[in-house]
């Protein structure tokens, strides 16, 4: 048997890595476009890739029973799917390529040493779909914890680039100190002009989340393709009418099982009838490495059986248990008080749905985080319940709502944060200011400050001074400027509580209360028919 | 106040608000290098800049050749040019052009926004404004600041940033607007913005922090922008109803005199300032505009 290796098929998996590499690429072009550019409006993003993702497009659907027109691209996938099978996965998806090639260089580097058949069960992602769709019914948006575009950009956004930002302000500060000016210069430059956020709260967790998620890959090749990403799952099950059928040729066969070795995506390509078509993506490996070139794709336009599918006993039985398991779990993500009243350290971002709304569209990437020019959006995590964690929440501490900005607005991918205009967004309050006179230096040490008047982005401001008489500690009095705040006119942005010199507990600070998108939250009555 | 004073303030508020050249023609007109103080008057900020230089001897007066320049303007505010919250970027661009004619070898223009910097330094319209002119302006970088010690009398010692302490010769030029804590920001209040650190603590006592840092900083030139100033709603303002077009630009070697002459524009006596008082008993320069030789010039 003359032993020589595809020339086609190694064609073509230096392609499905240029593929790979490109969507990444465009994808971390456009993940890091999503910030202050210089314009006030900078149009699409890394946004993008979400509309094409079908699992976003219907949970988003189904949970918040709204159709949001942007998802249609997700339909070119599922046409894609049905016709060429799990493309998508070998070839498009980002986070796809990070385990790819994180899977790659740990067999390279001889962590991870793949079996020789490999028997772990590839269920699990199946019943994570069906716990993510069974819970969008009740209106519960579960899917962004890990989706792989949500996933990615929010590890990016929250994480891996405010790390690396991190790691640049030490390579700067090195530069420096070796009198290496210019040097230093660029990357301060750089810094302030992609407007790299370095602050977040759950920012060790969403990146422990991620780096143990590409860690797993040293156990098992695609880790997260194989047992966990519920998108894939969901492409798999459309997968059994695609037209590129796995095909042996038995009599190049040498029996040798490198093909089902090293299927990244256990596949099981050897033997031929135990092909998974659902878990094939396509990446060409099997083709590529068999020592007879035994392995072609050719076109056959009959499906699968859905057993055969991915070989995973999706029984009547376990469908139902998970689908009851999903809905049951429901309520226990509603137990929460954040259901009855707000709270109070809770400000959405400007043009945020309502609430019930919010929870069930958000699907937690990050982006308006990572579009931020303050740093002020920070993931959530007890303020919004369980199903709000990692949902965008302004901590004007960190950083304030910019008045003229309205990038996370442009940045969400499901219209949870709806769309606003300047113009719009100033008119929004998504809190109200509060002066603690016990802390503020006018009131409570007699000397003069209102830096937060000074910073007061509306005009007229929406905090005023007033004279006020305060008590020295040697008994005498002074008389001091003294913020007062007239709600009518704050929005809520925050500005105040960040500039307050009293930095650890600001001595004038914003809550939640008097949010326009909600009715329960409010505070200033506006009676109908009285003039304001 | 007595009489004398009453009398002398009557005569310079009213020479200033009404634009009467003569009276102040004479003491231009003396002898010397130069007058102390140019205002000039106009319909283009980049034109009467350039004028109120030149009414001062040129730039060569204030910038030698090989020099390394600092121009620090107001950008600290997100505002666009006609909410008269950031000096006007032609004043900007002119000042900039200026001191590369007469030499300067490389012209750095930074302020340490308040705002976010990108935001501050594109909307305000002075990073393309001093780009085109062939200026640097780099954003601030918290960290490269050094601990300096300023000597005052209540500031002891402040982070500067780095980029203005390593200039040869410093241009100031600030906007003139309104300020609820001092009443007015223009030319001495502006160093805030060439410092670091926790500036809002200076409101603790900012008149004495702004004579401290006039003190220290000794700006070769200051050019005040009153072409269109604030009025009310300051230091950011947010309505163009919260500006006024004085169309004027008021550049000088003395730094209290150019805050008392921008005064003027918001029928505030000088001496009302506490700032420009200590600044006088300092020494750092006179608020008696009677006492500055001044020219004027409309064109």
């Amino acid at each position: 048997m003359k032993r020589e290796k595809s020339r086609k098929y190694r064609l073509l998996r230096v392609l499905r890595a240029a593929s790979q590499t490109a969507f990444f690429g465009l994808f971390l072009t456009l993940f890091i476009g999503a910030h202050y550019t210089g314009q006030d409006y900078i149009g699409s993003t890394v946004q993008r890739f979400f509309h094409f993702d079908p699992l976003l497009a219907l949970v988003t659907f189904v949970s918040a029973r709204l159709v949001y027109a942007l998802f249609i691209y997700s339909l070119i996938t599922i046409a894609a799917t049905l016709i060429l099978g799990r493309v998508f996965c070998g070839w498009v998806c980002p986070l796809g390529a990070v385990h790819q090639f994180s899977s790659f260089a740990f067999k390279k580097t001889k962590f991870l040493r793949p079996r020789r058949e490999e028997k772990a069960s590839l269920a699990w992602k199946y019943y994570i779909l069906i716990i993510v769709l069974a819970g969008a019914v009740l209106g519960l948006d579960l899917a962004g914890y890990l989706d792989p575009f949500s996933f990615l950009t929010r590890s990016f956004a929250v994480s891996i680039f405010p790390g690396l930002a991190y790691a640049l302000s030490g390579l700067k500060a090195g530069f420096y100190a070796l009198g290496l000016t210019a040097a230093g210069r660029s990357i301060s430059q750089l810094l302030g002009n992609w407007t790299l956020n370095e602050t977040f709260l759950q920012g060790f967790a969403v990146g422990f989340f991620f780096l143990g998620a590409v860690a797993l890959n040293a156990w098992k090749e695609r880790f997260w393709c194989r047992y966990l990403c519920p998108t894939g799952a969901f492409l798999g099950l459309l997968s059994r009418w695609n037209i590129l059928k796995l095909r042996i040729d038995d009599e190049k066969c040498i029996k040798c099982g490198l093909c089902t070795q090293h299927c990244e995506t256990q596949a099981h390509p050897y033997p031929n009838e135990k092909w998974r078509s659902g878990e094939c993506i396509y990446c060409e490996t099997c083709a590529a490495i068999c020592p007879t070139a035994a392995i072609g794709f050719p076109v056959k336009a009959t499906p699968e059986k859905l057993t055969n599918i991915s070989d995973v006993n999706l029984s009547r039985r376990k469908v139902l248990l998970t689908t009851f398991l999903g809905l049951v779990a429901v309520p226990f993500f509603r137990l929460t008080p954040s259901q009855k009243r707000a709270d109070l350290k809770l400000i959405r971002p400007p043009g945020a749905l309502p609430e019930p709304k919010f929870l069930a569209k958000c699907v937690k990437c990050g982006q308006c985080m990572r579009a931020c020019p303050t740093n002020g959006l920070q993931p959530a995590l007890t303020q919004a319940g369980p199903e709000g964690i990692w949902t965008p929440m302004l901590v004007p501490k960190i950083g304030y709502c910019e008045y003229y900005c309205s990038l996370c607005t442009q940045v969400c991918p499901t219209g949870a944060i709806q769309k606003q205009t300047i113009e719009e967004k100033n008119k929004l309050k998504i809190g109200s200011a509060w002066v603690n006179k016990n802390r503020c230096l006018p009131y409570a040490l007699g000397k003069p400050c209102i830096v937060c008047e000074e910073h007061c982005p509306v005009s007229p401001k929406a905090i005023k001074f007033v004279e006020v008489e305060a008590k020295l500690p040697d008994g005498k009095t002074v008389v001091q400027k003294a913020p007062v705040i007239d709600l009518e006119l704050c929005t809520g942005c925050g500005i105040c509580e960040n500039k307050c010199p009293v930095v650890d507990d600001p001595a004038v600070y914003v809550t939640s209360v008097g949010e326009t998108r909600s009715e329960k939250n409010r505070l200033l009555l506006q009676v109908i028919g009285e003039p304001k | 106040m007595n009489r004398r004073d009453f009398l002398r303030d009557l005569a310079v508020g009213g020479a200033v608000l009404n634009w009467a050249p003569r009276v102040l023609a004479g003491q231009a007109a003396a002898p010397g290098k130069g007058p102390d103080l140019a205002a000039v008057e106009g319909e283009s900020p980049y034109l009467i800049t350039k004028e109120a230089v030149a009414a001062l001897g040129g730039m060569k007066r204030f910038v030698g050749k090989g020099d390394k320049i600092i121009i620090k303007p107001n950008v600290g505010w997100d505002r666009t040019p006609e909410m008269a919250a950031c000096t006007n970027p032609d004043v900007v661009k002119a000042l900039v052009e200026l001191a590369h004619e007469a030499g300067a070898k490389k012209v750095t223009v930074i302020d340490n926004t308040t705002n976010q910097a990108k935001r501050c330094y594109v909307r305000s319209g002075i990073l393309d404004a001093a780009r085109a002119a062939g200026a640097d302006m780099p954003y601030v970088d918290e960290t490269r600041v050094k601990k300096t010690a300023l000597k005052g009398e209540w500031l002891k010692e402040w982070d500067i940033l780095i980029d203005v302490l390593e200039a040869d010769k410093i241009i100031n030029v600030p906007i003139a607007k309104h300020h609820s804590l001092c009443r007015l920001t223009m030319g001495m209040k502006n160093w805030l913005g060439a410092l670091g650190g926790a500036r809002n603590q200076l409101h603790q006592n900012l008149d004495r922090a702004m004579v401290d840092l006039a003190a220290y900083f000794k700006p070769s030139l200051t050019v005040l922008d009153a072409y269109r100033i604030l009025v009310r709603n300051g230091p950011q303002g947010g309505r163009v109803s919260d500006t006024k077009l004085v169309k004027t630009v008021v550049a000088g070697i003395d730094p209290v005199a150019v805050d008392s002459m921008g005064a003027t524009f918001f029928d505030i006596r000088p001496q009302e300032l506490l700032y420009l008082r200590l600044a006088q008993e300092r020494g750092l320069g006179k608020f008696e505009l009677e006492k500055v030789r001044v020219e004027k010039r409309k064109i």
